[in-house]
């Protein structure tokens, strides 16, 4: 058979008929756009950050790392800094426990889980922006449905001006950055329980596991995959999660609310400085990095064990 | 044949490829800001009838959000794509002068249209040359609830802050209704510390000899006289609505429209607003007050239209303007918008000798505008700040503002 082969005359094809080559050839399309509006804009911001620009992004003059001393020097840049990372902390750790939960809850079967599951659904599907927008009218504190209705039920008489306060502004972003991102976890956390087998839990139930128990031995540990990839991309985008906050207080009152990633938009393009601009997002870079390097090490070394 | 239809299928849209034919229309894009009282129907009626007027010519009328118009130029210049025409706050001229965006308008422009307007609304004349052309020329009123101060036996409006805050105090009914609306969250313009602060003699900037800008002086005597004043009404005499932190000014006029508060600072152009959403209580006007014993130096806003450098078709944007310039749309546009004109021609009509222009055109003696310098967006925003650092407790006037000045005195020489 081989000889068969071997003795063929070798027919000349068209370079791009080779199964392999036609698959590059396809992908380069793709490649060329990753390369124009993923990878030259990072390392433009890379080079910005090392330069001094003009008032509209132009390189003007290589400072080295002057952005960067300028920026550490600056008070503001710390707390902002700070407040991004108490900020995705709390929303990704309430995003998890609460889409957990209705992961677990939508998991069990009950009358109207269909139409629970797609009420859950529902903040995600709308658009981020028109959901800030909905959010900002609810929080008004003379016209707003949240104000009304804890007055007419007497729930609070006198209640705050959610987005006046530093705190109370704070926290109604942040209300709203979860109640937006749940969604997405509860589905991909659902996905997950769905992909355990029952017959682990007929057989912890055989043994007498107690619900806790099921929990935290099967469940757990069987879906620690998708929770870590779900944890890591919500950190990414709460880390980065502009909308929100641009939309309910533009980082106000006072800065209070101001994330990494709203200063960034500030210093570009309200006072267009665009070398510390590209400064902070290459931190902001940093931090993400780290975080998913941090992340990756934590999931292949739990994949050895 | 099959491949020959193929072929020459692909050989037609190849020049698809290469632009637009020739042939094809100018395209001119002009951000228009959006104006409150500026209905859609206007700007689209502009839009249909100069193209339908100038077949060869494709104008694209683009509405933009007053508070998102400056980021929204500085993405589309950064992008290398600005529109052809945009209005603008003639307070940014400076830096967009700076940036080199900037195309000189006169010299595109008939005499007849430059001539017809008002010599006082060309802030965008610097040094000779006309950047921008006027569009409109705000100047600042106080509006009151009359019935409400007829009530409380008061006869007008206040002429001094000191009388404001006496008669706010004495119309002042919490929670319901607010004796003066104050804002205190961030916003495009700094108007309402401005009334206080020209109202007080002060000023944002020493003036040199040269009539350059010297060094920030919001932190002297007046600035800080004018700030407390300010933190006063809102903290002392509880005498506004609270949570100020939380309003900007449009909610503000939202709340005096809605009949919470007595005395609201604000443009002139609230009473067609108050006009056009048709509300049933008594109000009138007067001029924004002084301290006492102070000159009065209202504030006035100029707005302009700017022709931008890298327009394509800068004599077909200049055709739209001229077309623009014409009294019936200008009629129209002053109407809706509520400020007094900027043409000559129109400055004339009947509709415009009715009292409150009258009062409008006499406020503008005397006052003062926005500084024009490059880093203004970064100094409106620091002294936002230190106005909402003193609402909220977490500086005195004098800290907030002595910090604000040496920052923006910094960014100044950077």
């Amino acid at each position: 058979m081989d000889k068969n082969l071997a003795s063929r005359p070798k027919v000349k094809v068209a370079f791009w008929i080779t199964e392999s080559t036609l698959a590059y050839l396809l992908l380069l399309p793709a490649i060329a756009v990753l390369i124009a509006f993923m990878l030259y804009p990072i390392v433009y911001v890379f080079l910005t950050s090392l330069y001094k620009t003009n008032r509209i992004g132009n390189l003007v003059k290589f400072i080295e790392t002057d952005n960067f001393k300028t920026l550490f020097s600056r008070r503001e840049f710390w707390e902002v800094t700070i407040r991004s990372v108490i900020w995705t902390v709390l929303a990704v750790s309430a995003k998890t426990l609460v889409g957990l939960t209705i992961a677990l809850l939508l998991n069990v079967d009950f009358k109207g889980r269909k139409l629970a599951r797609t009420l859950v659904i529902l903040p995600w599907a709308s658009s981020v922006p028109i959901s800030a927008m909905l959010w900002q009218w609810t929080y008004n504190y003379d016209f707003g449905l949240l104000n009304y209705t804890l007055k007419i039920t007497g729930l609070w008489k006198h209640p705050p001006h959610w987005l006046g306060y530093p705190l109370s502004a704070f926290f109604a972003n942040l209300y709203v950055d979860i109640w937006i991102g749940i969604p997405f976890m509860a589905l991909v956390f659902l996905a997950g329980l769905q992909s355990v087998p029952p017959n682990l839990y007929e057989a912890a139930e055989a043994d007498g596991a107690s619900l806790w128990q099921k929990f935290y031995h099967i469940t757990l540990p069987l879906l620690k995959p998708v929770l870590l990839i779900a944890t890591l991309l919500s950190c990414l985008w709460t880390f980065n999660d502009f909308n929100v906050i641009y939309i309910l207080t533009k980082g106000g009152p006072v800065n209070s609310t101001d994330i990494l990633i709203t200063f960034i938009y500030k210093y570009a393009f309200s006072f267009l400085k665009f070398g510390p601009a590209a400064a902070m997002a290459v931190v902001a870079f940093a931090i993400l990095l780290i975080l998913s390097l941090l992340y990756a090490w934590f999931y292949f070394k739990s994949e050895r064990y | 044949m099959k491949k020959i239809g193929l072929i020459a299928m692909t050989l037609s849209l190849i020049p698809l490829l290469f632009g637009t034919p020739v042939g094809a229309k100018k395209e001119v894009s002009f951000f228009l800001a959006l104006y409150d009282g500026l209905r859609p129907e206007y700007y689209q009626d502009l839009n249909r009838a100069f193209n339908e007027a100038n077949p060869d010519i494709d104008l694209k009328v683009i509405p933009v959000d007053w508070n998102k118009l400056h980021d929204k130029l500085v993405v589309a210049i950064a992008g290398g794509r600005p529109p052809d025409l945009s209005v603008i706050g003639t307070r940014w001229l400076l830096e967009f002068l700076d940036i080199g965006v900037v195309e000189p308008i006169e010299k595109h422009l008939s005499k007849e249209l430059i001539d017809n307007i008002e010599p006082g609304a060309m802030e965008a004349r610097i040094n000779n040359v006309l950047y921008a052309l006027p569009v409109a020329a705000g100047p600042r009123f106080l509006y009151y609830r009359s019935d409400i101060f007829k009530k409380h036996g008061i006869a007008g409006p206040p002429d001094t802050f000191e009388e404001m805050l006496t008669y706010a105090q004495k119309i002042n009914n919490p929670p319901n209704f607010y004796g003066v609306g104050m804002s205190g969250k961030k916003y495009v313009e700094l108007t309402e510390f401005a009334y206080y602060l020209l109202g007080n003699d002060g000023y944002f900037f020493e003036i040199n000899p040269d009539g350059s800008y010297g060094k920030c002086r919001v932190n002297d005597e007046a600035g800080v006289g004018a700030l407390t004043f300010m933190n006063d009404l809102v903290n002392k005499y509880k005498v506004t609505q609270s949570g100020v932190t939380a309003y900007t000014r449009d909610e503000v006029q939202d709340l005096f429209v809605s009949g919470k508060l007595g005395i609201i600072l604000i443009g002139a152009y609230t009473d067609v607003i108050l006009k056009q959403r048709g509300v049933t209580f008594k109000w009138d006007y007067g001029l924004i007050p002084r301290f006492a014993g102070k000159d009065r130096h209202p504030l006035m806003i100029t707005d302009s239209i700017m022709m931008f450098e890298a327009s394509k078709n800068k004599e077909a944007a200049a055709k739209f303007l001229e077309f623009f310039y014409q009294d019936e749309w200008r009629l129209g546009f002053d109407k809706q918008v509520g400020f007094p004109p900027v043409l000559k021609s129109v400055g004339k009509m009947p509709y415009f000798q009715a009292p409150i222009y009258k009062v409008m055109v006499n406020s503008m003696s005397g006052a003062k505008g926005w500084p024009l310098i490059p880093q203004w967006a970064e100094c409106n925003d620091i002294i936002w700040d230190a106005i909402g650092a003193t609402f909220l407790g977490q500086k005195t006037p004098k800290e907030a503002l002595d910090e604000a000045a040496a920052r923006i005195d910094e960014i100044r020489e950077e």
